[in-house]
């Protein structure tokens, strides 16, 4: 095995460990959040806040970082990329989180993980130093995850010209050189992702400047409302193209199909995939009635056309490449399949919200929860799982779909759809998110969030399962010499 | 030199103002929003039987006015700017007022006599009490009088207080104010969203949206520019990446 490659390895497989640890924390936080809604355990409102802001943070930062290791892992096969760059972004990231959690726990820094305007100023029952603390660890994370994805497209960019990253030459027929859609959908995403970060760095200098003006500089909340969500929603959808990069690259290589070629309608549907998804994020902002109103169209608009072309695309290809042929299952390409079943009923979720008229009900109820939860915890989770499994089996063992592994899914499934229903009958039925305790008025939100902490207990089983086979084959890797 | 007299007179009398201005309320209309009303008991002129807050706002949503009958001040041309602006009103009719006295001295022969003055006495919309837990009452609204021995008068703000159906402040008017500004009082009382804007500062050099309340238009700021600005970036990133390959490759 060469140098590099090890190294390579080495690191995707320490990354591997760090996110599924980082993960299960954040799950056991989730189900004390359901248990406290659902009154099985009592703790104080504060606890409860800081609880959803390490959840929320966390779950989001790991499972962007998910995506980017299996991207530059795979981006190898294409383009050279740069271990130091790897290395420089897993200690930031490890480093930013440490902090988030002194910020957290030691601090009781508990805004929510959309941290909005004026939330970190206001006393909240936390320390004074956390709110800096809280701002300088999201700095220490955003460089490191800005100077990955810079690194990344700018390796991409030496091998391909701009147009053809974005397979542009795919619009005319016959395509003199053929852009692989992996390296299509990664380019558009890492845009996506270079963008929302910028928008995060803009966030952090504002904040910061009224932090030391002492008075003298305000910021605007609709502002800060506009740039928070531009980082918030575009980061936490570009980490699912990521995911879905995998996807293009390696669901026909463990099913043993073809690899996905790359057409023009699919070149089409990413390309506009970028461009909307820069601009759906204006539908959080439907109740602010400053903002214009032709925004909130484009926000509108945006949701719908950002999701549709991809969805449509990608689940075509995935239907047209396991209907009616053998495909050799196994838990990486099952793992995938069912990502993307829950990416788009998570989407629809999502989309139902995101029109105008439904949102005026569903706002900032459980329906939100609902959706974003059904494309993470069963949509992208599973993308990225898939890829941990393939990515562990290469070296060490083989893919096979024992009984335990199969029983394991089952799991995962139930838990996650129990766990899910909770939110959306929730959603439904207007029990609002982010409450510690429900009012007595809500007498079917306590119900519900001991089902949901329930049935997430059960994903948390299989999760656990999940881990130990993973982690035990990357601890090997991690062992392993060049020799 | 006289010129200079009357200029500096002027000025002397006019920062009197501002210190008396100062002094005097400490009043705010966002105070007290969403707290709940003091439910005193009341007498009501024209009745003879004691009724309480509650049992006004539970019927319809409340304005409620607080004046006392000897004052020389505001409380005349405030409640007959009231009345005149709830005549104007053609729709939106659908609640009660209640003029209460902060005053211990009045009584409700005095209250019906204010009533008298208006026209008021037989319209039912309106309602002239006193009541007995006058201090737990303004507590609740945060509206503070001080009493002047040498004018032997109330310092006191023009208050308008809007009610919900619930007994929960929804709005405060502070001063004499529009039939525009009453408007919105009773959408909010009604439970209808009101918007308000944040006046414009120094401080707030990267507002979104600059408000205007002279022209009552919004007009687009310096903050959106910074909406855009990622998107910018990152296109400028892309280009000098793009350029570097080149020269690389080259
Ligand atoms: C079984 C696993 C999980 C459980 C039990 C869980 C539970 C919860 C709960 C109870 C909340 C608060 C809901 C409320 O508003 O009342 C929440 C919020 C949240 N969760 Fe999860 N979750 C899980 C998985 C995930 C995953 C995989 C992600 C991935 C991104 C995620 C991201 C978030 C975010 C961003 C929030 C919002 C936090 C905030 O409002 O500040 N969760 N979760």
């Amino acid at each position: 095995m060469n140098i590099e490659s090890l190294k390579l390895k080495k690191i995707s497989a320490l990354w591997i460990i760090v996110i599924l640890v980082l993960f299960i924390a954040s799950i056991v936080l989730g189900i004390l959040m359901r248990l406290n809604q659902g009154k099985v355990i009592e703790q104080s409102p504060l606890t409860f806040y800081t609880n959803m802001t390490t959840h929320g943070l966390t779950m989001i930062g790991i499972w962007f970082a998910a995506g980017m290791v299996a991207v530059n892992y795979l981006l190898q096969r294409y383009v050279k990329t740069s271990y130091g760059v790897n290395l420089f972004a897993f200690i930031l990231t490890v480093i930013g989180v440490v902090m988030l959690w002194i910020t957290t726990y030691a601090g009781k820094f508990s805004t929510g993980w959309t941290f909005l305007y004026p939330l970190p100023f206001r006393d909240l029952g936390s320390e004074s130093w956390s709110t800096p603390l809280f701002l300088i660890s999201l700095t220490v994370l955003g460089v490191g995850w800005l100077v990955w994805s810079v690194s990344l497209m700018a390796q991409i960019l030496k091998k391909y010209t701009l147009s053809q990253a974005f397979a542009w030459q795919h619009f005319k027929s016959n395509a003199s050189v053929e852009t692989p859609p992996f390296i299509l959908i990664t380019t558009v995403t890492l845009i996506g992702v270079i963008a929302s970060l910028i928008a995060a760095v803009i966030v952090i200098i504002l904040y910061f400047a009224e932090y030391f003006s002492h008075g003298d500089f305000v910021n605007d909340a609709l502002l800060m409302k506009n740039l928070i969500y531009f980082f918030g929603h575009t980061i936490a959808n570009e980490m699912l193209y990521l995911g879905l990069a995998v996807i293009y690259e390696i669901f026909g290589e463990v099913s043993d199909r073809p690899k996905w070629k790359m057409t023009w309608y699919i070149s089409l549907a990413w390309n506009c995939a970028m461009i909307f998804i820069l601009t759906a994020f204006f539908h959080h902002l439907y109740m602010d009635f400053v903002q214009p109103q032709a925004l909130q169209i484009v926000g509108q608009l945006a949701s719908y056309l950002a999701s549709i072309p991809s969805a449509a695309v990608t689940v075509f290809s995935i239907v047209a490449a396991v209907y009616g042929v053998k495909v050799r299952w196994s838990i990486v390409n099952l793992l995938f399949f069912l990502g993307v079943a829950g990416w788009v009923i998570g989407g629809l979720g999502a989309v139902i919200d995101a029109t105008i008229s439904n949102n005026i009900m569903l706002h900032n109820t459980l329906w939100v929860p609902a959706h974003f939860h059904t494309y993470n915890a069963m949509g992208n989770v599973l993308f990225s799982l898939g890829f941990f499994y393939w990515f562990s089996t290469q070296y060490v063992d083989k893919l096979v779909l024992s009984k335990l592994t199969k029983y394991t899914l089952a799991l995962l499934i139930i838990g996650g759809i129990g766990f899910l229903m909770a939110f959306y009958v929730a959603g439904a039925n207007s029990i609002p998110r982010r409450y510690s305790t429900y009012p007595v008025e809500l007498t079917s939100g306590p119900y519900l969030a001991k089902v949901g902490a329930l049935f997430a207990s059960i994903y948390l089983i299989a999760i656990l399962i999940f881990f130990y086979n993973i982690a035990k084959r990357c601890f090997v890797i991690l062992s392993a010499s060049s020799r | 030199m006289f010129r200079y007299f009357i200029c500096f007179f002027t000025l002397a009398c006019f920062s009197f103002f501002v210190y008396a201005n100062d002094n005097h309320s400490e009043l705010r209309e966002e105070q007290n929003i969403y707290g709940k009303i003091y439910n005193a008991p009341l007498h009501l002129s024209g009745s003879s039987k004691v009724t309480s807050v509650e049992s006004l706002y539970s019927r319809k949503p409340l304005i409620v006015a607080l004046v006392f009958t000897r004052c020389y001040g505001i409380c005349n041309p405030y409640l007959l700017q009231l009345s005149e602006n709830i005549k104007q009103l053609q729709s939106n009719t659908d609640f009660n007022v209640l003029v209460v006295s902060f005053d211990p001295r009045d009584n409700l022969k005095d209250m019906t006599n204010l009533a008298k003055q208006y026209r008021l006495e037989n319209n039912r919309q309106w309602n002239f009490a006193t009541t007995d837990s006058i201090n737990e009452f303004i507590n609740s609204i945060g509206f503070n009088p001080k009493w002047d021995s040498i004018t032997q008068q109330f310092d006191h703000d023009a208050l308008l207080v809007g009610v919900n159906e619930k007994g929960l402040i929804t709005k405060n008017l502070l001063g004499i104010r529009t039939v525009d500004d009453l408007q919105l009082m009773i959408r909010s009382i009604h439970n209808v969203f009101i918007p308000s804007y944040r006046l414009p500062t120094k401080s707030n050099i990267f507002s979104c949206f600059n408000y205007d309340p002279k022209t009552q238009t919004n007009r687009p700021g310096l903050g959106l520019l910074f909406v855009a600005l990622p998107a910018i970036i990152t296109f400028l990133i892309v280009i000098i990446i793009v350029i570097k390959s080149k020269r690389a490759a080259a």
